[in-house]
């Protein structure tokens, strides 16, 4: 086990203790009330929800193919020292990363255009139940959509550039075995496009605005 | 707007539980795939080097745990067909929320069972051709939890009340 005094173990140690003193000082000064998960969800604007979704959705993804390029890439690098042909042909893996990526900036883009501004003054009585549903759900499935396609993202990426170390260091002795292993690295990048398939399943039903 | 008893059983705010079903089911399916797929792959990266002819069949933990992905995306589409804006009652979401869970987690838990052992089965049986039976037959009970995951899933997701 690494040293527990390296800054990573500092920065989390110091940052769960500020968070269970900060409990604690709540429920010993009869302020309990204030874990409120009902505020959470019923009070805050659905437009925190969407964007919070649209902004992991992206970063995610780029931090998976970002990953996944340096990981692929040192190993191109450094293999092509002794067998420098291998530099063109793996760039296959590094645009494998890539597409990652584009599909993080394509869903966050997509998200992004359901959202419209609604203005609850102008609701009748009768659907004001139906419209404050509707525009929460909307939120919750931007969010929902954008975690989605983020974190799925971020493994696939992690994934493809592992996969495609090992395809460029095997390639680097022995120039047939590249396209094979490349066949895994097909499956780990299938696995971006579940998370894609299914942030646009999310957001189809999303709709916010004041039509019910 | 939360105090009517009309629709008590269906808050404004009852979708969340079920968006985060979905999206849990897809989280973690794709996380332990990705595990599998990755430490599956390093093992076959290093047994192409001394043995090219067995890297198709040491393809096989790799496929399997792209089929946990599959798993989580059946089960991600299947309850994200069942969420409605309105009248989306609190029964059906935390159903939604149960299923998603499940599938998730178990094929987390899969998922990295058949990259440990798919990455130590094709190191073997590069070095002892007799193995190859026996990681086929391993892998597919770590591939079973991950379909137990799946059973409980379209076992909550399909309850109606």
């Amino acid at each position: 086990m690494p040293s527990v005094l390296t800054p990573v173990y500092i920065v989390i140690a110091i940052s769960v203790a500020a968070f269970v003193i900060t409990s604690f000082y709540f429920n010993f000064t009869n302020q309990g009330y204030r874990y409120n998960i009902g505020w959470l969800l019923q009070d805050t604007s659905p437009f925190m929800w969407s964007n919070l979704g649209i902004g992991l959705g992206i970063s995610l993804s780029v931090v998976g193919a970002a990953w996944g390029i340096f990981t692929t890439g040192s190993s191109i690098l450094g293999g092509g020292v002794k067998a420098p042909r291998i530099r063109t042909k793996n760039l296959v893996s590094i645009i494998f990363c890539e597409a990652v990526a584009i599909y993080g900036i394509i869903m966050a883009i997509v998200i992004s255009n359901g959202e419209t501004a609604y203005h609850p003054g102008v609701w009748k009585e009768g659907e004001v139940y139906a419209l404050n549903s509707q525009n929460r759900h909307a939120g919750f499935s931007m969010f929902g959509a954008g975690l989605t396609v983020g974190f799925s993202n971020l493994f696939c990426g992690v994934c493809v550039g592992i996969v495609g170390s090992g395809a460029a260091l095997a390639d680097a002795q022995n120039s047939s075995l590249f396209v094979k292993i490349l066949i895994v690295e097909i499956f780990g990048s299938a696995i971006g496009l579940f998370g894609v398939i299914i942030s646009i399943l999310q957001v189809t039903h999303a709709k916010m605005g004041d039509k019910p | 707007m939360s105090m009517d008893l009309e629709h008590a059983d269906s808050p404004p705010y009852s979708s969340f539980f079920g968006v985060m079903g979905v999206t849990f089911a897809m989280i973690f399916s794709a996380l332990g795939a990705s595990y599998g797929t990755a430490k599956a792959g390093t093992g076959i990266s290093c047994i192409s080097v001394v043995r090219p002819d067995l890297i198709m069949k040491s393809i096989i933990p790799v496929v399997m745990a792209g089929i946990i992905a599959i798993y989580g995306l059946v089960v991600a589409a299947l309850i994200s067909n069942d969420i409605k804006p309105k009248d989306y009652t609190l029964f059906k979401s935390f159903t939604h929320l149960g299923a998603g869970l499940s599938v998730g987690l178990c094929g987390l838990a899969a998922g990295v069972a058949i990259g440990m052992v798919g990455d130590a089965g094709v190191r073997g049986t590069s070095q002892q051709p007799r193995l190859f039976v026996g990681m086929i037959l391993v892998l597919i009970f770590a591939e079973v939890l991950g379909l137990y995951g799946l059973i409980v899933a379209l076992i909550l997701s399909t309850k109606s009340g």
